[in-house]
């Protein structure tokens, strides 16, 4: 039996042992379970601590995208949504992350090239703070993770019509 | 614009290269009288963070010196303590950490052949318009780098910023079914690979020759990975803790990074090119095969800009090497053999993408860290690079500033510098005074 590709692919980035940049992995652990069941089957996770652009790629046609992540530049325990094609044509650009990785536009942008076309879907972010060692979130991210997980739960809903 | 005069030329941001940096040039009369790569990024204190740890805890801070050749800081740690320590690891974890640092070469050298070097070649100011024109080319070697990163998570916990390395050996040892779930990939590195060389060496590179002085390390039954005599193209042989017998570092008042020097005072050259050159007949058979294949060994020498050559040579090897280490792979009953720490100096260099990787440390009676010298190779290559853009600067200044730009960030970029590591990227900037 070939398991059912995926309606959402959502990746989740950022990595739990620095501070506010595990909010992502917090925030989706706690939308999933309030999931219905017919949604959270036509869901696959992936972790990726860098969104990388073969990921991107990986999605396949038909397929919808959430990228979440914390993000700099956006002020501390605030959410920020927006579609792929957006944030991949800000016209100010976004701040490499380093010039060994791509950044985040330039992963999208080699993925449309590669693609054809840039995945649908959304991304959800939330301002951090504190990218120190450990998991604990800096409060302004704790404070903004119940608005990060109704960001991230509106965005499955607006991208998995329940009546498909 | 003419030579006559006094010109200076000045790149501000050099991209496609690891950190911050500028290119500083002053002419005079057709002459470069000054060339200077100017690091300005900020210092970074990994040396001093590492005072007062545990060999382990250093294994872990160093390998956050760069995110992406980790691997190299992890493996010139681990055996400079391990040699201190008479240490004799288990066989399989010693090809265990060829196989961790094959990993990295990979995902390293698919990175900058494709993404940031494989764009000046081809006329495109970066790796997003050429994947829009060449979408297979772009992809396939997204799909290397991706086989590299996934081999180093299986290895090392993830993909970046291993965890698993030790004294002594691993934290953990994967079993044979982890590796043969690699394989795949893998094979199908092997083949893009052996395509790369092809494909590379059909690019027509800037003419520029000159006669470097190569350094590497030598080892009598493998290629150069963590283990061998560090070698140059002069005669030096010396034991890969001795690194500071033949070469020192020396502070310039326009960079954050030191400058490592030989004896003589004079520049010297590492990464691929050097370790074709110097250690060639080590290659896999298949990798040695794909050079032979190229005829490009005298021009990987001589030419900078054929670096990428030997990088992509370098990749058919590492995949190659890896398919071998995981055929012959036998998980061992320890992931590693008890350690006693004892004080005294720790001192070991291996090989990582860029080049030699020196580390020094000083281990005091408590068996903590009292005092390291990190070496690597973007600080070692800095002065060739400086010496190189000297010598070919006058054959660009007459063409309009933005091409001249781009063509002396391309010779940078041939080196694959990592800025973060020495200091731990490039401004152009050309002053022309009369």
């Amino acid at each position: 039996m070939t398991a059912r590709a995926p309606d959402l692919r959502i990746l989740v980035c950022g990595t739990a042992d620095r501070g506010d940049d595990g909010a992502a992995l917090a925030a989706i652990s706690h939308v999933l379970p309030g999931l219905p069941e017919e949604l959270r089957g036509r869901i696959e996770i992936k972790r990726c601590p860098m969104l990388d652009v073969t990921d991107l790629i990986a999605i396949g046609p038909g397929e919808s995208c959430i990228v979440v992540d914390t993000v700099v530049g956006v002020e501390p325990g605030c959410v920020v949504t927006m579609s792929l094609d957006d944030l991949a044509r800000r016209p100010a650009g976004v701040a490499p992350r380093s010039s060994h990785a791509l950044s985040v536009d330039d992963a999208l942008l080699i993925a449309e090239a590669v693609r054809g076309t840039l995945p649908a879907g959304t991304f959800v972010g939330i301002g951090g703070k504190w990218f120190g060692y450990g998991e604990r979130f800096s409060r302004a991210v704790k404070a903004g993770l119940p608005t990060f997980g109704a960001a991230i739960r509106r965005s499955i809903e607006e991208l998995l019509p329940v009546a498909r | 614009m003419g030579h006559g005069g006094d010109l200076r030329f000045q790149v501000e941001n050099l991209t496609r290269v690891e950190g911050e940096g500028s290119l500083h040039l002053r002419v005079r009369d057709g002459v470069v009288e000054e060339a200077h790569l100017a690091i300005f990024e900020a210092p970074r204190y990994f040396e001093a963070l590492v005072v007062g740890r545990t060999p382990d805890e250093v294994i872990d801070i160093v390998a956050r010196i760069c995110g992406i050749c980790p691997v190299a800081y992890q493996m010139s740690a681990v055996h400079a303590f391990e040699d201190l320590f008479h240490v004799g690891v288990h066989p399989q974890v010693r090809a265990l950490r060829r196989l961790l640092y094959c990993a990295e070469w990979i995902e390293s050298h698919a990175l900058h052949i494709y993404l940031l070097h494989a764009p000046d070649f081809l006329g495109y100011p970066s790796a997003v318009e050429l994947a829009r024109d060449h979408r297979e080319l772009v992809a396939g070697g997204l799909r290397l780098k991706k086989a590299g990163n996934h081999l180093l998570s299986v290895l090392g916990g993830r993909p970046i910023h291993p965890v698993s390395v030790r004294v002594g050996g691993f934290s953990r040892m994967p079993d044979r079914a982890e590796l043969d779930a690699l394989r795949p990939s893998l094979e199908e590195a092997l083949a893009l690979s052996q395509a790369t060389v092809d494909i590379v060496n059909g690019l027509e590179a800037p003419s520029f020759e000159r006669e470097p002085r190569l350094v590497s390390l030598r080892h009598r039954g493998e290629y150069p990975l963590n283990d061998g005599r560090i070698a140059s193209s002069d005669g030096v042989n010396l034991r890969p803790s001795d690194w500071g017998e033949a070469f020192h570092e020396v502070q310039v008042p326009w960079s954050n990074a030191l400058q490592a020097r030989a004896a003589d005072g004079l520049p010297y050259l590492l990464g691929p090119s050097a370790r074709v050159v110097l250690a060639g007949e080590q290659l896999h058979p298949l990798a040695r095969e794909a050079l032979a294949r190229t005829g490009a060994l005298e021009s990987i020498r001589r030419n900078p800009y054929r670096s990428i050559v030997a990088r992509a040579v370098e990749l058919v090897h590492a995949s190659a090497e890896a398919l071998d280490i995981i055929d012959a792979y036998e998980r061992p009953d320890a992931p590693a053999v008890p350690v006693t720490p004892r004080p005294g100096l720790a001192a070991w260099a291996t090989e990582a993408p860029r080049g030699l990787l020196f580390h020094r440390y000083v281990v005091g009676d408590d068996g903590k860290v009292a005092a390291a010298t990190i070496v690597p190779p973007t600080s070692q290559n800095q002065a060739a690079i400086e010496a190189d853009l000297a010598t070919f600067a006058p054959a660009v200044l007459d063409l309009p500033m933005g091409e001249a730009t781009h063509r002396l960030e391309q010779l940078i970029r041939s080196y694959d510098p990592c800025i973060s590591c020495a200091t731990h990227f490039l401004d152009l900037r050309v002053e022309r005074a009369t």
